[in-house]
C-alpha cells in the first residue's frame, strides 16, 4: 500500500509515493507553468502504468494549488504547505529545531521544539531570494540553474549586492557587471545578499537553534547553502528529498488521518489522467461581496466550486471543508 | 441635506436605525468590496493606510448616489487617523465633488461647544422634538450594542455548534433582515429576537474548540472586508474567537476618555509591557494579548494595515509576551496588495500549530 502526496507549487508540482515504512518510492518533479491541473494530470499519467488504483491507500495535497487539485484527484486531506513541510522535516530528522524552506515564490522559516511547531513566518513583501528570482538571474547570466551554486562556490571575493528587493538586486547586479566584476564573485555576492535578506526579513526575531534543516527547491543551490552556514555559524543540513518535502508531508498527514479515522481513501483513481480538466471563473452578483468564484469542470461537467464566501456554490456538489479537518 | 457615512463593520445598521428614527435623508454606500477599494486606492495617497482608501471609496459611492454630506468621526490623534478628515476633504474637493464634511472629533480636541455645534448641524435637519431625538440616539446605541452582542455570541458559539455553519448563517440573515427594515423600532425588535435565537443554537459544550483572540488595529479588526473576512474563515473552521474592540467599546472608550476612566482592564493589563500611550490602539492590543494569556486562550491573531505605526510597535512587543506568557501570536498585515492564498495559508498553519501544541501539552501532563 502506498501513500500519495502532491505538492502543487507556483513553480513546480511534486508528486511522491511513500511505501508502508515511509520510504520514498516514487518522486516526480514537474514544472507547473501556471497550469496546475495539467501538471497533476501529466504526473499521474506517469504513475498510471506502474501502479494500480487499489494500491493507493491515501492521498494528501498541499501547495498553493491545493484546492483545485483536491477537487481534481479526490484528496483525503488538504493541508497548507507550512504544516506539510514541518511534518516532513520532523520525520526526516526528529531532532530538527529550525527549518529553512525556500521554494519557487515564497520562503518560510519554521521553528520546532520537541517535535512540535512553535512558530513560523513567511515572506510578506518581497520575493527576492526565492526560486523564481534565482531562475531569472541564472537565465540572464546564461548559466544553467543547476550550476548556479557551483559558480557561487568559486567566488574569491563575493561582491556586496543590495538584496533588499528583487528589482534593486537585479539592477545592482547589472551595475556590478558593467564595472567588470567577475561573474562568480557577483553570483557569490548575490547568494550572500539573499541569505542576509532572508535572515533579516523572514527570520527576524526568531531563535535559530541547531539542528537546522534547509529544504525546498533552492536547497539545491550550494552557494545559498554555504552562505547560510557562514552567516549562521552553524551546520545546515539538506535532507535527501529536500525538493519534495511538501509532498512527503502531505502524504504522511493523509495516511495519519485515514488511519486515525479508519476511513477509505477518496482518491478518484489514476484514470483522472485521461479526463479533461478545465476551470472557469466568474463574479457572483448575488450580493455586494462580489466573490470571484472558480468552477472546476471535468469533461465539461462541473465537479466543484470554490472562492465563494457564503457557500452558495460550495455546497452544491462537494464540500472542501470536510478534507480540512 | 443627504448624509452618507464610511463603513466600519456593522455600524451602518445602527446608523440606519438612527437616521430612520430621526427622519433624516441618507445614503448608505454599498458594503466594502473590491470596487470600493480600487476606487479609493486610485484617489488616495499610495502610502496611506488601508482604512483611508476604503473610506474614500465609500464617500465616492455615497456621493454618486446623491449624498451631499459626509458624517464621520475623527480623532485629531497621534496616528494617521488624526489627519484623515482633512486629507479626505481635500481629495473630495480636488475630485470636483461638492460635499460637506461633518467631523465629530473628540471633546478634548475641539471642546464641547464646537462638538455641539457640529452635532446640531445634523440635528437641525430632523423635524423631531428634542426629547424624541434623545430617544433616537438611545435607540441607535441600543441597536449597536445588540449587534455587537449578537456578533460576539456567534463568534464564540461557532466552535461548539452541533450543526456547523448555523451561527454564521444566522448572523448573516440577521444583518440582511435588519438592513431591509425601515422601521427603527421594529429593527431593534428583530435584533432582540436574533439575540435570543443565537443563544439557543444547539451546541455541544463538551467540545474543546480552539479559542483565539482577534486583536490589532481597530478598523481592520472590525471591518470584515479589510481583514479578508477572517472571523468568517475562523467560524468555518470551527474556532471560537473573541474580539474586544467593537464599535460599542469604541463609543464607551471615547466617552470615558474625557474623565480618564476608559478601558481600565485593558490598560492595566498592558502596563507590564507598554505603560505609555503611543497612539492608535497599541496599548489595547498589548492588553488584549496579556488578557488572552490570562484567560488561557489558545492563541491570538493581530491584524493591522500596512504602515500602521502604533501596531508596528505592538508587533515588536508581542514576541516577548508570547515568550513570557506562553501565548502563540500570529501577526497579519493587510493592504490592497494582500493575496488571499498566502493569508489563508498562514491562518491554517497557525491553527495547526495551536492544535498540535495543545495535543503535545496535554499528553505531557
Amino acid at each position: 500500500m502506498y501513500a500519495l502526496g502532491v505538492d502543487v507549487g507556483s513553480v513546480s508540482t511534486n508528486i511522491v509515493l511513500l511505501d508502508n515504512s515511509g520510504n520514498v518510492v516514487e518522486k516526480l518533479y514537474i514544472r507547473t507553468k501556471g497550469r496546475p491541473m495539467e501538471a497533476v494530470r501529466s504526473g499521474l499519467a506517469v504513475l498510471k502504468d506502474k501502479y494500480d488504483d487499489r494500491q493507493i491507500q491515501s492521498v494528501g495535497v498541499t501547495g498553493s494549488g491545493r484546492m483545485i487539485t483536491s477537487i481534481q484527484i479526490g484528496a483525503d486531506i488538504v493541508k497548507n504547505e507550512i504544516t506539510a513541510h514541518a511534518v516532513a522535516a520532523i520525520q526526516a530528522d526528529p531532532e530538527v529545531k529550525t527549518v529553512i524552506e525556500i521554494g519557487g515564490q515564497d520562503s518560510k522559516i519554521i521553528i520546532i521544539r520537541d517535535g512540535v511547531v512553535t512558530d513560523f513566518a513567511m515572506n510578506t513583501v518581497c520575493a527576492a531570494g526565492t526560486g523564481s528570482f534565482l531562475d531569472r538571474q541564472a537565465e540572464r547570466l546564461e548559466i544553467p540553474i543547476e550550476e548556479f551554486g557551483d559558480h557561487a562556490l568559486k567566488a574569491a571575493v563575493p561582491v556586496r549586492i543590495a538584496g533588499r528587493c528583487a528589482v534593486f538586486a537585479e539592477s545592482d547586479m547589472i551595475h556590478k557587471q558593467q564595472l567588470g566584476y567577475a561573474t562568480c564573485d557577483i553570483i557569490g555576492g548575490l547568494c550572500e545578499a539573499l541569505v542576509r535578506n532572508y535572515l533579516s526579513n523572514v527570520a527576524k526575531g526568531k531563535e535559530l537553534l541547531p539542528k537546522v534543516l534547509f529544504q525546498g527547491g533552492v536547497a539545491a543551490n550550494k552557494g545559498i547553502h554555504r552562505a547560510f552556514e557562514n552567516e549562521l555559524q552553524l551546520p545546515v543540513h539538506v535532507p535527501p528529498h529536500y525538493d519534495v518535502m511538501g509532498a512527503i508531508g502531505a502524504a504522511i498527514l493523509a495516511r495519519e488521518k485515514l488511519e486515525r479515522e479508519k476511513k477509505k481513501t477518496m482518491f478518484k483513481g489514476f484514470s483522472v489522467s485521461d479526463a479533461e480538466f478545465k476551470s472557469r471563473s466568474f463574479i457572483c452578483g448575488g450580493c455586494p461581496n462580489r466573490c470571484e468564484v472558480v468552477c472546476v469542470l471535468e469533461n465539461q461537467k462541473a465537479i466543484g466550486y470554490f472562492g465563494d464566501r457564503c457557500g452558495k456554490y460550495n455546497n452544491r456538489s462537494f464540500s472542501p471543508p470536510a478534507a480540512y479537518v | 441635506m443627504r448624509i452618507t457615512i464610511p463603513h466600519l463593520g456593522n455600524v451602518y445598521l445602527a446608523v440606519k436605525i438612527l437616521f430612520d428614527s430621526l427622519g433624516l435623508d441618507y445614503v448608505i454606500p454599498p458594503l466594502n468590496s473590491r470596487e470600493a477599494l480600487s476606487l479609493g486606492s486610485k484617489y488616495s495617497p499610495e502610502e496611506i493606510c488601508l482604512p483611508f482608501k476604503l473610506m474614500v471609496g465609500n464617500y465616492i459611492a455615497g456621493v454618486e448616489s446623491g449624498a451631499d454630506t459626509v458624517l464621520l468621526v475623527g480623532s485629531c490623534g497621534p496616528c494617521r487617523f488624526g489627519e484623515y478628515p482633512e486629507l479626505q476633504i481635500r481629495i473630495m474637493k480636488q475630485l470636483g465633488y461638492d460635499v460637506d464634511f461633518i467631523v465629530l472629533d473628540p471633546v478634548q480636541s475641539i471642546g464641547l461647544n464646537e462638538l455641539f455645534k457640529r452635532i446640531r448641524k445634523v440635528g437641525l435637519e430632523s423635524g423631531k422634538s428634542a426629547l424624541s431625538k434623545i430617544g433616537s440616539v438611545f435607540l441607535a446605541y441600543n441597536a449597536m450594542r445588540l449587534i455587537d452582542e449578537i456578533e460576539a455570541s456567534a463568534h464564540a458559539i461557532a466552535g461548539y455548534e452541533t450543526n456547523p455553519g448555523e451561527a454564521k448563517n444566522l448572523l448573516s440573515s440577521c444583518k440582511k433582515e435588519v438592513f431591509s427594515c425601515s422601521d427603527p423600532v421594529k429593527a431593534v425588535k428583530i435584533l432582540n429576537q436574533y439575540r435570543n435565537r443565537i443563544k439557543t443554537i444547539p451546541a455541544d459544550y463538551s467540545k474543546k474548540p480552539l479559542k483565539i483572540a482577534v486583536m490589532g488595529e481597530i478598523y481592520t479588526v472590525i471591518e470584515p472586508f479589510s481583514n479578508l473576512y477572517i472571523e468568517d474563515i475562523l467560524m468555518d473552521m470551527g474556532v471560537s474567537t473573541v474580539r474586544r474592540l467593537t464599535p460599542t467599546w469604541w463609543l464607551k472608550d471615547m466617552l470615558l476618555k474625557t474623565i480618564n476612566l476608559n478601558s481600565r482592564e485593558l490598560l492595566k493589563a498592558s502596563n507590564e509591557f507598554l505603560p505609555l500611550y503611543i497612539g492608535g490602539h497599541a496599548r489595547e492590543c498589548i492588553g488584549e494579548a496579556v488578557l488572552a494569556a490570562k484567560e488561557q486562550m489558545d492563541g491570538a491573531i493581530q491584524i493591522f494595515p500596512m504602515g500602521c505605526m502604533p501596531e508596528i510597535v505592538s508587533k515588536s512587543i508581542l514576541p516577548s509576551i508570547a515568550q513570557k506568557k506562553k501565548l502563540p501570536v500570529l501577526s497579519l498585515v493587510v493592504d490592497e496588495m494582500t493575496g488571499e492564498a498566502g493569508y489563508l495559508t498562514r491562518i491554517e498553519a497557525f491553527l495547526d500549530l495551536l492544535e498540535r501544541r495543545r495535543e503535545h501539552v496535554c499528553t505531557r501532563c
